[in-house]
Formats: structure tokens, sequence, C-alpha cells
């Protein structure tokens, strides 16, 4: 687990982590040829075949695919949820052998400790870290303005929209300073309005903070409007289809011809 | 797929303006909260209404019934408990040893409650203690399920025997008693609480940096269970008064005790005002723990 007890310095940090961006060309996630096979009394399923992709630090990497092209069982492993059958992932060079702190999750079900009020649940993996007051405040703090949540920090999650618990989670999972942000379908659970300012809320934190960001979507459109690459996997076993560069200028328009174009190749790369 | 259009699947969720935002903060439902619970303003009418129909129809059966011992009436009972609360008695703390000068109704909910209260901290504790132990360790789980599941249809009255033999039939062996009664409660309580913890909120909290059973049980387990501790918590309040009223029917001094006393010699108004008492003490411990329950669990839907 990279990163941890070092709290003093950890915070700073993140602002000279933009000044990086660029210079340091050395991949930051390398998946390297990770099976995973689920077996079961009644049958066997090769969730992931060998599937090999990096990216880069800085990165913002989207990964697309139909509904059991094993993206959420990729998801996982990289998380250290799930060990993979065959291959490993690494990250900043460190093989992955479980969950940690190098690497912040965003989930779907956004995952809030309904317990803890909204500065409680950003301060969960600073206290596990050990980082002491005040700048464990001061850290939630430039964590709840990053995301736009200052005024709601004493609420508890039942009080918030689902945007703003995802914005909650985000801000939780920047808080441990990871070398990545993992994101499962954050988006899927927010009407389409919210997630259209959360794209821009997302790209505007990516760009401050300068993490590498791995974003799992079945959304094609959310895809090519976030990412840098798209990663499209394709079904039964899982693997990776094709890796696309999106070349369009930020912030991009989905009215956009070139927009509207990768959308169709990506698509009909699934087959939709 | 028209990610453009705006859906009314989330309707009172606010989109652009942050400030629309502040309108959720408040959520809570307003109700008078008294110390017998939830009360409902347009409810208590009609209460009263019952009330004072249900104790009419008592005291015209009672005026009916030639023996006042066979069911003595509202009037007479509210006289035996004004008698009992003002009586003067003593207590003495066990142990210490202090006599403290009271009255027969204070000092009898005086020993009624040397049986409840140990009873009830000790078993509850324990059987927390466990049910969150059990829950969380799948070994300890296969190992203990056989024994739990074979003690748990004992009801804690059958352990009286061991509770004589062992102890004795004074404050300790009561105690004892109500203690069983509590321990199985909150063991069950917990132990659902625990299975009931997602999976899900343990890998945001392993991603988050905890790895070891301790943080986790005490960070995660203990308050995503707490809904679930806290029902146990608060049905034992009440059943360990029910089961401290039958311990003391064997003979240990107390509220019980001067319910089946009184009526054996025949001041059975007597035996309903302690009954009364046991009532009495009951809404106002459940009255208390509610509240309690209320604070603890504000962060709740």
């Amino acid at each position: 687990m990279a990163g941890i007890n070092k709290n003093s310095d950890q915070y700073a940090k993140a602002d000279s982590h933009q000044n990086n961006r660029g210079n340091e060309t050395r991949a930051k996630v390398v998946v390297d040829t990770v099976t995973k096979v689920f077996e079961s009394e009644r049958q066997t399923v090769r969730a992931l075949d060998e599937v090999s992709f990096t990216v880069s630090d800085g990165e913002f990497v989207c990964l697309v695919g139909p509904s059991g092209c094993g993206k959420t069982t990729l998801f996982r492993v990289i998380a250290g949820l799930e060990m993979p059958t065959n291959g490993e992932v690494r990250l900043a060079g460190n093989t992955v052998t479980g969950p940690g702190t190098d690497r912040g999750m965003v989930f779907q079900e956004y995952g809030l400790f309904p317990w803890r009020t909204v500065q409680e649940n950003v301060a969960f993996g600073l206290e596990e870290q050990g980082a002491v007051e005040p700048n464990r405040s001061r850290r939630v703090d430039e964590m709840l303005e990053l995301v736009g949540l200052t005024e709601f920090k004493n609420a508890y999650p039942k009080e918030l929209s689902g945007g703003m618990k995802q914005r909650v989670g985000i801000a939780r999972a920047l808080a441990v300073d990871p070398e990545i942000l993992l994101a499962d379908e954050p988006f899927g659970s927010v009407d389409a309005q919210t997630r259209e300012m959360l794209h821009d809320e997302l790209l505007s934190i990516w760009t401050t903070t300068g993490k590498t960001v791995l974003f799992v979507t079945h959304d094609v459109e959310e895809a090519v409007t976030l990412a840098d690459r798209v990663v499209v996997m394709a079904p039964s076993p899982g693997r990776v289809n094709e890796i696309v560069d999106i070349d369009v200028d930020r912030p991009r328009q989905r009215t956009d011809v070139t927009f509207g174009e990768y959308v169709e190749q990506i698509r009909s790369l699934i087959g939709e | 797929m028209s990610v453009e259009t705006p859906t009314d699947s989330e309707p009172a969720v606010p989109t652009g303006d942050r400030n629309q935002d502040r309108d959720e903060e408040t959520g809570s439902v307003e109700t008078t909260q008294g110390l017998f619970g939830d009360i409902d303003p347009a409810s208590i009418g009609y209460g009263i209404v019952g009330s004072a129909i249900f104790v009419t129809i008592w005291q015209v059966a009672a005026a009916a019934v030639d023996q006042t011992y066979l069911l003595p009436s509202p009037i007479e009972v509210a006289t035996a408990f004004i008698i009992e609360l003002t009586a003067s008695a003593t207590f003495t703390l066990p142990i210490a040893g202090i006599t403290v000068p009271m009255t027969r109704l204070t000092a009898n909910l005086a020993q009624s409650l040397l049986h409840y209260l140990p009873g009830l901290v000790v078993g509850s504790t324990l059987g927390v203690s466990l049910g969150l132990a059990m829950g969380w360790s799948g070994r300890l789980d296969n190992a203990l399920t056989p024994v739990t599941r074979f003690l748990r249809p004992i009801p804690p009255l059958a352990w009286i025997v061991f509770a004589i033999v062992w102890i004795g039939i004074g404050h300790g062996g009561a105690a004892f008693i109500v203690g069983i009664g509590a321990f199985w409660i909150n063991f069950y309580n917990a132990y659902a609480g625990v299975e009931g913890v997602s999976t899900h909120l343990k890998e945001v909290a392993a991603s988050l940096g905890v790895d070891d059973d301790l943080t986790m049980i005490r960070k995660v387990i203990i308050p995503a269970a707490m809904p679930s501790i806290t029902t146990g918590l608060r049905t034992s309040i009440g059943q360990c008064w029910m089961i401290v009223v039958a311990a003391e029917l064997f003979g240990a001094p107390g509220v019980g005790f001067q319910i089946i006393n009184a009526a054996q010699n025949l001041a059975t108004d007597v035996s309903v005002a302690y009954m009364v008492v046991i009532s009495l003490v009951f809404l106002v411990s459940d009255g208390v723990f509610r509240r309690v329950e209320r604070r603890l669990l504000e962060w709740r839907v």
C-alpha cells in the first residue's frame, strides 16, 4: 500500500502532481494478460481472457463494453477485490495484491457510510492513514471545496441527492491522495442533467489534481465525453476489442461531427 | 440513448443550482415526543375516551363482584398505591450494607432494580459481544451454532433451578435469570445486525485503508449493525421487567414478590398496585431508551 503514513507531505504532492503531468511517461497502471475464471459446480465462466492495456500517468481512460464483457470484474481485479486467475495488475510498478489507498474508488451505489456525516465520510480514509488534526480537517475542507459541498459538511447521506452523494464519494476517494481514481459507473444512478454537470466537475477535478482516472461505463457518449482513450471490451470471454484514442479538444460538444463519429465507431465495435 | 433529455427519474434532486440543494438540508419529521414515545396530538382525545371507558367498566364490574379480592376496583387500587407509596420502610444496599429510609413501594422497586439492572447490563453486554463475534467470525459461528440453537429455546425461568443451587434465591439468583433473558435477545439481534452489513461497505472500507478485523468491526460493523443492536436492547429493556417479576415470584424480594405475597393475603388491590408500578417503570424506561435510540440513530432514514 503506497502513500501511507506520510501525512505531512502527501497533501503537497497533490499540488505538485499537476506540474509533473506529461513529463512522466511511465505507465501508471499496467494490466498484464489478466485472466479471471469463475468456477462453480455447474459451469466455468471465463470473465476475462488475457486482458492487457496500460494507463499512463495523468491519463483519463474509459472502459466501455456491453454487459457481460467483464468490465466490472476487471474493475474489481484492479481494485484488488478479486484476484486474477492468471496475469497481474501493476500500479506504479507494484503488483496489486489487495485493496488499498493507492486506488481511490468510486462506486455506482456511492458506498457512503450512512452513519457518518459528509465530512466524516471524507475523513474516513484519512483517519486510517493516521492523519492528525488540524491537517485532517484542512484536507477534508479542501476536498469538500473541490466538489462544492462545503455547506453540506454536516449533513448525513440520507439528506443528499444522488449527484451530491457521488460528489462526496469522489471527495472521499481523492482525500487519501491515491495514485489513481477508479470509478465503476459512478454516474449510473443519477439523472441525465446531473450526470452532465458531474462530467464537467469530474473533468475539472481531473485537471486540477492531475490524477490518473480509470472510468468504467456502458454509456458510449459518456466515454467519448470524458476519455483520452477508450478501451472497448467484447464479451464471452471478456477481452479487449480495441483501444480508441479520442482526439477531440475539450470541452467536447456532443453535437460536434467528430464526436459523433467516435461514438458511431465505438458503437459499431460493441455491436450496438 | 439520448443523454441530453432531462428525465424525471429523480424529481426531488437539485441539479445545476447549488442553492437549491439547501432545501434538502432539513428533512426531519415533526412529532410530539413524550416520555411514552411518539404521540400524535390528534389521537390524544380518543385515548382519553378509551381509557375512561376502560376504567368505568372496571369500576362497574368491581362493584358487581361480592368479594373485593376477586376484582379490586380502580379506587381501591389507587388507595393501595398511595398507601404503599407513603408507608415508611427501609432499604438496605447489599455489600455496602447501608440502610436507607424509603417508602414501601420505592423500597420494593429498589430491590427489583437490584435484579433488573445488573441482569440487564451484564446479560446484554455478553449477548451483544457474542452476537458480534459469531456474526463476524464464520469459524466461531460454525463452532457455536449447534450450542446456541440448542440452548435458545429454554425459557430463562427454567434456569431457576441452577439460580437456586448456584447462587441461592436472593438478589443474585433473580439477576441471573434476568441476565439469561437479556443475553438471548441481544445475542440474536447483534448477530442478525452483523449478518446484514453489506459486503459493499466492507469493500469500501478496505479500499480506504482498513486492513485489520478490529478496525473493521469498530468502524464499520458495529455502526452498521447499530439499528439492530438497539432494537435488541429496547426489546430486552421491556422483556427483562417481565422476567424480573417472574423470577421474584420464587421468593426474591421486590415488586414481583409483593404481587404474589399480597395476593396470598387476599390483598389483591395491593397486587394490582404493584402491577401498575411495573407498567409505569416499563413505560418510563422504554420512553427514555427511545430518546437515546433516536439520538444514536439520527442518521437513519
